[in-house]
Parts: C-alpha cells; structure tokens; sequence
C-alpha cells in the first residue's frame, strides 16, 4: 500500500480508478444505451491501466501482461454481443433510449 | 506441482469442441432446417455433454484429481462438471421440445449452450484470477445472446439488454478486483493472493470486495438481482431453467473455492462473515416477499430463484465444511426442482410470453403425469420432508445453529414457510382453478404440442428429487461430502 501510494506507481493508480469510476457513473447516469456501453468499456480499460502499471512494477511480469491481452480480446466479443443486442433492440422499437425499454416490470 | 495431465481438459473440450462443430453442421441458408439437420445438431450437443459427462464421473470413480497448470480437475470440480453437465443435458432436452413449439429451431442456439457450459466448468475448475475471468466471461457472454434467442420478440431483446448492461459491470467489477489484489500481492493465484494480503489494507479490501460483487452478481443475491426476473422472463423457458441453475451453481461453488482461502486470512474473514450474513438475510427477505406479489409463474419461480441463493448463502455464513457439504446437496437438488419446474411450461405445451398463473389454469388434470411431477418438485422447493429440498435445507440450518446462528436459521425456516404460499398458488392453479371459457376455446382451436423429450426431462427432475429425498443418507457422504473434503481439503 505505501509503495503503491508514493511511489512511481501513484499516478497509474489514481487514473485507473477515476477512469472506472467515471465509467460506472457513465452506465448508472446516462440514458442513452451506446452510452453506457462505452462506459462498460471504459470500466475494462480502467482495469487495463492498472494492471499494466502493475505488471511493469513488478518487473514485466509476464502472465499479467497475458493477461492484459486476454483482457482486450474479451472486451472485443462483449462490444460484439452487447453491439447486436443494441441493433436488434433498434430495430424492434426504433429507439435505444433506456428509459424506453421497461415492457417487463412486475 | 503443476502438473501437465491433460485428463484434467478433457471434460471441459468435450463441450467445446462440440459447440464448435454445430455451426458446420447447420450450414444452410433456408429458415426451416431440415429434421435431420436438426436432430443432428441436438444429437451432437448430447453427445458432447454425455461424454464431459461420462470422463468426469470415469475421474470420480477412480479418484484421481489430475492438474494441468492452474486448472485442477479435483473433486470439487468434478461434482461441478457434472452437475453443469446434467442441468445442460435437460436443457437440450427441453429446447429441442421448446424451439419447436416457438417455430425457432436455430443450431447457434446449442452452440452458444456448449460453450457457456465450456466457461461454466472453467470457472468452477480453478483458483487462478486470469482463468477464473476467463470462465466467468466465457459463461456470462453466451448467455446475453441465448436470453435473446427469438430475437423477434420484444421483451427477448429488451431483458438481454438488461442483462448485459448489468452483467458487463459486474464483470468489468471482478475484473477490477482483480487487478487490485494482483497488484497488492503480485499474484494471480487466488489462495495464494490471500495468504499474502497482510493487515486490513484499505485497497486490498476493496478489491476483494469488488471480486465478491462479481460472484454474487451471478448468484443473483440481492441487492445484485434487478436482472434475474427480466432476464429468465424474456429468455426461453429452458434457458431460464440453465440460467437459474447452472449459472447459479457455477458461480457458488467457485465461490466455495474462493471463499475457504478468505475466511483462513485474518484480514477480511470476520468481515466476509458478516458481509454474507447481511446479504443472506436481505436476498431471503426481499426475493420471498415478492415472489408473494407476482402473477406470472415465470417471474415468480425467477424470485424463487433468488431466495434460493439466500439459503445457499446462509451455508457460506456457517462456513463449516459439514455447511459445505449441506450447500452442494442442496444444489444438486435444486438442479432437478428448477430445472423440473421451469420444464413443466415447455411440457405443459406454453408457447410465448404467456406464463400467468391463469394460462395454466387445469393443465394438471390435462397431463396428469406432468401434475404429479410439478406437485413434486414445487413442494420440494418449498421445503416439504420427504422430497429432497427438505434435506438441503435442513443440513443448512442444523449447521447454523451449530455454530450459534440460530436467528438466521429461524428467519431461514419462516422464510420457507412464506415460499409455501406462492408454490402452492402454482399448484392450485393447475388443479384446482377452472380454465375461463376464453381459455378453453384457444386450446381446442390449438392443441397442446407434443412436447415428449421435455416431459421426459420433468420425470427424470422428479425422479431425482423423490431420490434424493429418500437416499440422502447415501449420497451425502458418498459425493457432496466427498467433493468438500478431498477437493477443498477443508476437514482438517
């Protein structure tokens, strides 16, 4: 923690956690579906930051460079999924305003 | 220590080598797929589960818990394969049924199936942070797209939505988690990470916090369940089924394994106690008090399914392995009651978004068979002695009064008490309540389906409730207890 926290590392670490919160505060505020998609995204990256800093702090530790790859290909299937799901949502209802879809409450 | 025995992959390529081989099986550019094709392409994916199947109990038998790196197929892992192998199993059986009844006979359905089921046995099979995201993201992403597999319904895309937006954060939630307890330990080995972590650290702490939030979000225990009614609603009735299954016991029993490795740590173990307590208690609460409420049997089997993660996490807030013991037990049970219950809409011959309590009006004098096993498996549900729930939950809360929990426990059996009602409301509508004369005309101008392999998926449910009900003295200690102390060397 303290070697986290003053040394070189400070900085990485405090711009991946701004950038996942302003990712979660993306999905939980806007309206709009891309949007929160994109703030999805920007969560996964967040986490891609860190994780590298901490890899290069480590002396290049290799499986969490691996790791940092496997990160990015996961993150491309989920935009392919979420992406198809926007579309075919778009086509039934003509919006991707999130507030529009609420056919299913209790 | 690690070893390279590739026994231990072949339970998880059987799946996924399959899932691989249905799209070339399928390649045809008409709507109506032939029958054959599409016999063949259910034929593969029962095979592919049936094999995965046959290695992991072939592992059982002998004993043997071979490692290959990180992955290690112990007996923890092998109770899991197969209870993900079974629940797929049925699964295919209905949506062969299903499908049909929809006129939506799609193979990519089966394939996306196989290879949720591939990341199901990953993410049970490991204590490795990349493998277990791997797993985790290889269950969670196929199951977005099957929730909205008869994408011309309205509601399919719109719970799929849903479920991915949520699921997505959860995911992006462990995957932070993650990387925090890499970079505080320098380790991706989860039990290793946690012999590591020293003293409260305040970064440390959050990051573990954020990983459990990856795995309840999957259990859907509250306040991580807003998804589950919508998802299991707009999904079809046998997704539903694997979803609230499978799902459900994948993400518990790797919490088995993480979990152990946490409480050990004087770091957050007290604190991980009380965490699961409080969760327990608000997801028994609030997933049984509106299950009360509902008029769709679907959204009131999606809050059973909730409570039920409640019951099961008040096994984690025992914590002792007799608890653990007790936990698989009762998933195995509540593998054939859902998976039984959920069943009974596809062979009770529902077609669409209709699920009410009032479509089913009369349908258990209709098939009387069908009734019998829907009287079955929704009283097991609640908890009712001799059917095999009762055992599940019984094993529960004994433990929890051993370790001096006995608030929990009676909150747990005033819990079951409530879920009486809403079963029983299922049970009164399919035997006591006339159909309306509305009701009766639509089903004499279209007879119920043929619906033959998913109610021989109910009778195999059934029958492994009754089973499991009168021979739990036999099965507890021959696997679940089995799966507890020699895969989690938890019986010191």
């Amino acid at each position: 923690m303290h070697a986290l926290l003053s040394g070189a590392l400070q900085g990485y670490v405090a711009v991946a956690l701004m950038l996942f919160v302003i990712g979660l505060a993306t999905v939980l505020l806007r309206r709009t579906l891309l949007m929160q998609f994109m703030g999805v995204e920007l969560m996964l990256n967040a986490a891609n930051v860190a994780l590298l800093a901490f890899a290069r702090w480590r002396g290049g530790d290799a499986e969490a460079t691996v790791f940092y790859l496997m990160i990015i290909a996961v993150a491309a299937c989920e935009a392919a999924v979420g992406l198809a799901l926007v579309i075919a949502l778009h086509r039934l209802r003509g919006t991707t305003d999130a507030d529009r879809a609420a056919t299913l409450k209790q | 220590m690690m070893g390279k025995d590739f026994a231990a992959l072949w339970p998880i390529l059987f799946p996924a080598v399959g899932a691989c081989f249905i799209p070339l099986a399928s390649l045809d550019r008409e709507h109506d797929t032939a029958k054959w094709i599409r016999a063949v392409v259910y034929g593969i994916a029962l095979i592919a589960l049936a094999g995965s199947f046959y290695y992991l109990a072939n592992l059982w038998a002998t004993g043997a818990q071979p490692e290959f790196e990180s992955l290690r197929m112990d007996r923890l892992a092998q109770f899991a394969g197969i209870f993900i192998a079974i629940a797929a199993m049925l699964t295919v059986m209905q949506a062969w049924d299903h499908f049909h009844q929809e006129g939506w006979v799609k193979a990519e359905t089966i394939s996306l199936l196989l290879f949720s089921v591939t990341g199901m046995m990953l993410f049970t099979a490991t204590s490795n942070l990349l493998l277990m995201f791997l797993g985790l993201e290889l269950l969670s992403v196929p199951l977005y797209a099957l929730v909205a597999t008869v994408r011309t319904r309205g509601e399919a895309s719109e719970g799929a939505m849903k479920y991915f937006l949520t699921g997505a954060v959860a995911s992006s939630c462990f995957l932070m988690g993650t990387v925090l307890i890499y970079g505080l330990t320098g380790t991706l080995n989860l039990s290793d990470a946690m012999a590591r972590a020293g003293g409260a650290d305040p970064l440390f702490l959050a990051g573990a916090a954020l990983l459990m939030l990856g795995f309840l979000f999957k259990t859907s225990a509250v306040p991580f369940h807003q998804w589950t009614p919508d998802a299991y609603c707009a999904s079809p009735h046998p997704i539903a089924g694997f979803m609230s299954v499978a799902t459900k016991g994948a993400a518990i029993i790797a919490l088995m394994r993480a979990f152990p490795a946490a409480l050990s740590s004087g770091a957050i173990g007290p604190k991980a106690q009380h965490a699961f307590a409080i969760l327990a208690v608000l997801t028994l609460v609030i997933g049984n008090l509106t299950a009360l409420v509902q008029t769709d049997a679907k959204r009131m089997l999606a809050y059973s399914a909730i409570s039920h993660a409640g019951y099961l996490l008040l096994g984690f807030v025992a914590g002792t392995p007799a608890a653990m013991t007790g936990v698989l037990f009762y998933l195995a049970i509540y593998l054939a009651m859902n998976m039984g219950a959920f069943g009974l809409f596809t062979a009770l011959g529902l077609v669409g978004e209709d699920t009410s309590y009032d479509a089913l009006r009369g349908l258990g004098w209709k098939r009387p068979l069908m009734g019998l096993c829907a009287a079955i498996c929704l009283l097991s549900l609640a908890g009712i002695p001799p059917f095999g729930g009762f055992f599940g939950k019984y094993f529960i809360f004994k433990e929890l009064i051993a370790t001096g929990h006995v608030s929990l426990a009676v909150l747990g059996v005033l819990a079951s008490l409530v879920s009486l009602y809403y079963y029983l409301r299922f049970l009164v509508a399919l035997f006591v309540q006339a159909p309306s004369e509305a009701l009766e005309r639509k089903r004499a101008e279209a007879p119920l389906a043929p619906s033959a392999l998913a109610g021989a998926s109910v009778l195999a449910s059934a029958f492994i409730v009754v089973l499991g009900g009168l021979a739990q003295g036999y099965l507890v200690p021959s696997f679940a207890a089995r799966a507890v102390s020699e895969g989690l060397k938890l019986l010191r």
